[in-house]
């Protein structure tokens, strides 16, 4: 049983909360702007080390506190996670027992897959969506993936500021940082193409079963997704060394996987300019939850499920073939406004209602 | 109305010295401050004689960039035992301690005082770049060990030292520390960046 219970305390607008959490779904409702998609977000923060709605840590400190803490047993464990905003410390414990290196903590934690709102935008949107989804699946799949990544962006960052920084490039100081970003950014790329070539039969197969459910016919429609890296991951020195007059001219690293994207595509068309809004809402979802059974082909653990109010949008003929669709052993937490059309369900469910910071069993 | 009473004006200016030092909260300023106080004596001025002593007496050593002492000089630089063809490169002065702890280095240190980072407006001429191409010029160095940081601005730092070094000195011998498996481990506790750097850095063993 992945996440037992959650403690938190001054975590964005929660004084302090403390809630057991049911095995297999539990729901969160509530107005709009009461907390909901924050007790979520503490949940992936506190088993992830990372939230899907922020990059800054001092983002999620409630206003006027001088830090959070969220702590919860998971996997039969007790994990902590402090963080100071004086200095922006981090404390992370398990068991009681401080944990210095994030890789072990994460090691120790659970799996999560986020499924909310703007989903839609794996879809619709930019590259940049589509690396974030792959880069929160790595770094639950391969140790290696998060070091790589944040030394990687890291390196990226110093060597644009030098190329933007002086009228002509000073290439002996860049090179300095290219030779730091190529090994990182081969590992990178190496990863993320075996991740794509993992997820891709898993999405095409989440993708026909939801289809199915709804009525459609199983031969049309097929989803496919092909990787376009950024750089090739063997020759990035020899690439960068090649486009050296063009980072000249302008004065960003023009290879590499910052560059890296997959294309979505329904019967080879590509889908974010072919496919309907409700086509594209049914491809993020079968995007996540292929992500959720890779997980659990993959370290044979079953992800906890994350979804934020993904169910407004969806017709009750939709909702249950979503709910349907999601893996059975998976832990849920469930936020939404309206309870009702889940009633016919009768699912075994704990309740929470949420007002203004405020958690109460229904 | 009798005003409250606080600390002396003494007392109130040794705690706001305290507090400024680093680590140490305004309650724990407040501790120290008064156990000082009520010891008298002996451990209050032996402190300040120690912290006059060293405040008067050190200095970075021109030269290696570790700490010296005015009079006595620098313990690296002036120890005529120490290997002259050898030198070391370190980041900081502190980091100097633990590679003398390993008793394995016999040469001599030159600590930068940083390291690159552009974003943080460090650059070349920012680190004592200019003293190391000194030392070098004057012959005696053959071999320079970069021992900057396994990071990213320590690796750049280490790349770029590499260059310049072997612009200026074609003969010169520039080693980097070696990265790899750390003692005791077994391979499967190592993540595939560690591996690749300790296969690349592997040496030959010496046949029996």
């Amino acid at each position: 049983m992945p996440i037992t219970s959650l403690r938190l305390r001054d975590f964005r607008c929660f004084e302090s909360l403390s809630c057991p959490l049911a095995p297999g779904e539990t729901l969160f409702t509530g107005d709009n702007a009461q907390g909901k998609t924050s007790i979520l977000e503490a949940v992936c923060v506190l088993l992830r080390l990372q939230s899907p709605r922020t990059l800054a840590g001092r983002e999620l400190v409630r206003f006027g506190a001088p830090g959070f803490g969220i702590a919860g047993s998971v996997n039969g464990r007790e994990l902590t996670h402090t963080h100071t905003l004086a200095g922006t410390e981090r404390r992370l414990l398990i068991d009681g027992e401080a944990s210095t290196r994030p890789g072990d903590y994460l090691a120790a934690s659970g799996l999560v897959v986020w499924m909310g709102n703007n989903d839609l935008e794996l879809v619709s949107g930019s590259g940049e969506p589509r690396r974030r989804f792959l880069d929160f699946l790595g770094s639950q799949l391969f140790p290696e993936y998060r070091p790589a990544l944040r030394a990687y962006e890291k390196a990226l960052k110093q060597r644009n500021f030098l190329l933007k920084r002086d009228a002509s490039p000073a290439w002996a100081e860049i090179d300095a940082y290219t030779a730091v970003l190529v090994p990182y950014g081969e590992t990178l790329l190496r990863l993320r193409a075996a991740l794509l070539e993992k997820l891709a039969p898993h999405a095409t197969a989440a993708h026909t079963a939801i289809r199915m459910a709804d009525g459609g016919a199983p031969a049309s429609e097929a989803l496919s997704l092909t990787f376009h890296p950024g750089g090739d991951s063997s020759q990035l020195s020899a690439q960068l060394l090649a486009r050296r007059a063009d980072e000249a001219r302008r004065r960003v690293t023009l290879h590499g996987p910052h560059r890296d994207d997959f294309l979505i595509a329904l019967d080879a068309m590509p889908a974010a300019s072919f496919a309907s809004e409700g086509q594209q809402r049914t491809i993020a979802l079968a995007l996540k939850l292929a992500q959720a059974t890779l997980l659990r082909e993959a370290r044979g653990q079953a992800p906890v499920l994350l979804l934020d109010d993904i169910f407004g949008e969806l017709d009750p003929g939709r909702r249950n073939a979503l709910l349907a669709a999601l893996p059975a052993d998976s832990q849920k937490l469930i936020t939404t406004t309206h309870l009702h059309w889940l009633e016919a369900h009768e699912r075994p469910a704990a309740r929470y209602h949420v007002v203004k910071g405020s958690v109460t069993p229904e | 109305m009798i005003p409250a009473v606080g600390y002396p004006d003494e007392i109130r200016a040794l705690i706001a010295q305290l507090k400024r030092l680093p680590g140490v909260g305004p309650r724990s300023a407040e501790r120290i401050a008064l156990w000082l106080l009520r010891s008298r004596q002996t451990p209050s001025t032996d402190l300040a004689t120690a912290l006059n002593q060293a405040q008067a007496e050190i200095e970075l050593c021109p030269v290696c960039g570790f700490f010296a002492s005015r009079t006595a000089g620098c313990t690296l630089c002036g120890n005529s035992d120490r290997d002259v063809t050898q030198l070391c490169v370190v980041e900081q002065a502190t980091d100097v301690l633990p590679l003398e702890r390993t008793g394995a280095f016999r040469g001599h240190y030159h600590a930068l005082h940083g390291r690159l980072s552009p974003l943080d407006n460090i650059g070349p001429e920012d680190l004592r770049i200019d003293t190391l191409m000194q030392r070098l010029r004057e012959g005696f160095i053959t071999e320079v060990i970069l021992a900057t940081g396994s990071d990213v601005e320590g690796e750049a730092t280490a790349n770029y030292l590499a260059g310049a070094l072997g612009a200026s000195f074609p003969g010169l011998t520039v080693t980097r520390l070696a990265q790899g498996l750390p003692a005791g481990g077994g391979l499967d506790s190592a993540d595939d960046l560690t591996l690749l750097r300790a296969l690349s850095g592997r040496r030959r063993l010496a046949a029996h």
